[in-house]
């Protein structure tokens, strides 16, 4: 059976995904990145490796998220695509006619509009992470609760209270005081999540059209709080798909599949990248007064890719070193 | 010995660079620009800039520094209106204040005001103002003032042809008509975006993040206001209820709507610094505009200090496959 892999490196998860030649999803991992994203990836290769069905050859791979470039370079995908248009192809496979992604991620969000099967536009957080996953993990931790029961918690809120959701500090000190003078966790809670909401929709979502079918996803599409909340603040229904923290993934297999099905062939190393010794190396470039901090990956002891430079000094020679080779 | 004038290659230089230049050339002083924006330059912009000034100008604040100890004076002309009923950015007319308050040792400031907000008021005399410091001869002044409009007028061609500000001015250095022809209008067969913003932000290939390039390279051809007669760029600004006053926000305004009703634009980038005070509402305007029609793909991108170029690739991609995708 052909099959085809997705991968998504992001600021805190790494996620796998198997896909079949129908975009059905065979094998799904969500890992945390833990500032590792090499480690991470080789991990979850090996746990996808292990599992593998004897029968299943991998076709295809692609590569999304923020550590794209790193991560098609260990694996040798077949494309390489920023993660608005995968989290719009996963969304519209999973529910055909989607006219909204709601995404709220680590570090980031972004909204995607799409009319007629197409993006027709988008937005993602411009200066501010305040409201993405981060800051919810972070809060969590901080008044001693799992993040899998903030969601669950904030639904038993009968009034949420009012929290300043414009910046991350600001909502933080007005949540300490809300909790100094008294008021419940379930309320406090719902109210972050309202805050968020409100955030989200201001920021990010400021101008957009927004229109069901809306599908939520990402990370922080676990939360129930949240989807309670955008609920309440839109008045439509929020769908959010089975596999909501690995979008970003599968529009990344999916589009691998009609990449490779085009050219015929894949570039995908194998499963045998988990268990090659890469790290990441770099220097500061003197070169000129820019002082690029160029980042070099190595497979055993050659570098492999370099990027970070402006002038393209230091990832030129890598492209041309390969050619002679 | 000639004095030496040093011009820092910001905010409006790549509007007037060549008029300032020849201007100053004509009257028998040498003229030294600042370099392109490096880490170094933006670096000591921030560290001497004050917290709420945008980031053109902490920039503007680095290339000044970058010129002390080179030069005998710097070129900083307090440009409070370059035409009639319309005004420049106000952080702008403060820019010299704020140089002569936070660098130390700065060379005597060249800060004549340039303002023609009224209709009767003539360039020609506030330039000189700048030209008795040098020369005593009004004549020559005069003369200067002409072929310093000249130099102004092919400059703005060029532009029109679409070559960048950088290009152009290099090639009105040498004269070299072959090096022109390597700058054709349309260098791609992909589709062409109009780029929106402000010249000294799209046109710093630093803070922009070589977004000009960036595009180029990814198969793309990039229009700008400046590759539009000034006439259409004011037609195209007619569209507001109420004439802008901001000369700039005027520019990208009337730019954009023009581009908006071409067929042969594919799509529209709006670029505009954080913190930047009239583009929150022209960059707003634009925004609803186009909105409204709701025919071409449309991104906003907000330029700040960061050096990290993920965000902008990642949005320039997801930007361009939305394009392609609409073109089928």
């Amino acid at each position: 059976m052909k099959a085809y892999l997705g991968i998504d490196v992001g600021s805190v998860s790494t996620n796998l995904v198997l896909i079949d030649e129908q975009a059905h999803i065979i094998e799904s991992y969500y890992l945390r990145t833990n500032g590792q994203p090499i480690l991470t990836l080789q991990k979850g290769l090996q746990k996808m490796a292990a599992k593998l069905p004897m029968k299943i050859t991998v076709n295809g791979a692609g590569t999304t998220g923020s550590g794209r470039y790193l991560a098609g370079i260990i694996t040798g995908a077949d494309i390489i695509k920023n993660e608005i248009t995968t989290h719009a192809v996963a969304a519209s496979s999973i529910v055909p006619g989607t006219k909204t992604v709601l995404e709220i991620g680590g570090q980031d969000s972004k909204i995607i509009i799409l009319r007629n099967g197409v993006v027709s536009d988008f937005a993602m957080n411009t200066v501010c992470a305040a409201g993405t996953g981060s800051f919810m993990d972070q809060q969590a931790s901080r008044l001693n609760i799992p993040i899998e029961d903030f969601g669950p918690t904030a639904l038993r809120a009968k009034t949420p209270v009012r929290i300043a959701g414009r910046c991350a500090v600001f909502a933080e000190s007005d949540m300490i005081h809300k909790q100094q003078l008294g008021y419940n966790l379930p309320d406090i809670l719902a109210g972050l999540c309202e805050a968020l909401v409100r955030n989200y929709l201001n920021n990010v979502g400021k101008g957009k059209e927004i229109l069901a079918p809306a599908v939520f996803q990402g990370g922080v599409a676990a939360n129930v709080g949240m989807k309670k909340a955008f609920e309440k603040a839109l008045g439509i229904e929020v769908n959010i798909p089975e596999h909501y923290n690995v979008m970003g993934a599968l529009g990344a297999a999916i589009l691998a599949r009609e990449e490779t099905i085009k050219t015929g062939i894949s570039n995908f190393k194998g499963f045998s990248v988990a268990n090659a010794k890469y790290h990441a190396g770099g220097f500061e470039c003197t070169g000129c007064p820019n002082m690029c901090e160029v980042v070099e990956i190595y497979k055993s002891k050659k570098v492999i890719a370099r990027w970070g430079d402006r002038c393209g000094k230091w990832s030129n020679s890598i492209a041309q070193s390969e050619k002679i080779s | 010995m000639k004095p030496t004038v040093g011009i820092p290659r910001a905010l409006l230089y790549y509007e007037f660079f060549p008029l300032w230049n020849t201007f100053l050339k004509s009257l028998g002083v040498s003229t030294c620009v600042s370099p392109c924006t490096n880490k170094r330059i933006l670096a000591n912009g921030l560290k001497n800039s004050v917290d709420e000034a945008c980031l053109p100008i902490k920039l503007a604040m680095g290339h000044v520094i970058e010129l002390c100890g080179k030069v005998d004076y710097i070129f900083l002309p307090r440009i409070v209106s370059v035409a009639p009923r319309e005004y420049i950015c106000p952080k702008f007319l403060g820019f010299p204040d704020m140089v002569r308050n936070a660098v130390p040792n700065v060379p005597k400031l060249i800060d004549a005001n340039i303002d023609l907000y009224h209709p009767r008021s003539k360039a020609q005399k506030n330039l000189h103002e700048i030209g008795k410091l040098f020369c005593s001869n009004p004549m020559r002044i005069n003369r200067a003032h002409k072929t310093a409009c000249q130099s102004l007028i092919s400059y703005k061609k060029l532009l029109q042809e679409n070559i960048l500000p950088e290009a152009a001015m290099e090639i009105m250095a040498c004269k070299e008509i072959v090096f022109k022809n390597k700058h054709s209008k349309y260098d791609s067969n992909g589709p062409t975006i109009a780029l929106i913003g402000h010249s000294y932000n799209i046109y710093d290939q630093h803070i922009s993040m070589d977004i000009i390039g960036r595009l180029k390279k990814l198969g793309v051809n990039v229009v700008t206001a400046e590759t539009l007669p000034e006439e259409i760029v004011r037609q195209g600004a007619t569209i507001l209820p109420k004439k802008l006053f901001w000369t700039l926000g005027q520019q990208s305004i009337g730019s954009a709507i023009h581009y908006l009703s071409d067929p042969a634009i594919s799509g529209i980038i709006l670029v505009s610094s954080f913190g930047c005070g009239p583009d929150a509402l022209t960059g707003e305007l634009i925004e609803r505009y186009i909105h409204r029609t709701r025919t071409i793909p449309f991104l906003k991108l907000t330029l700040d200090e960061h050096t990290g170029e993920a965000g902008v690739i990642t949005r320039l991609e997801a930007f361009l496959d939305m394009v392609y995708w609409k073109a089928g």
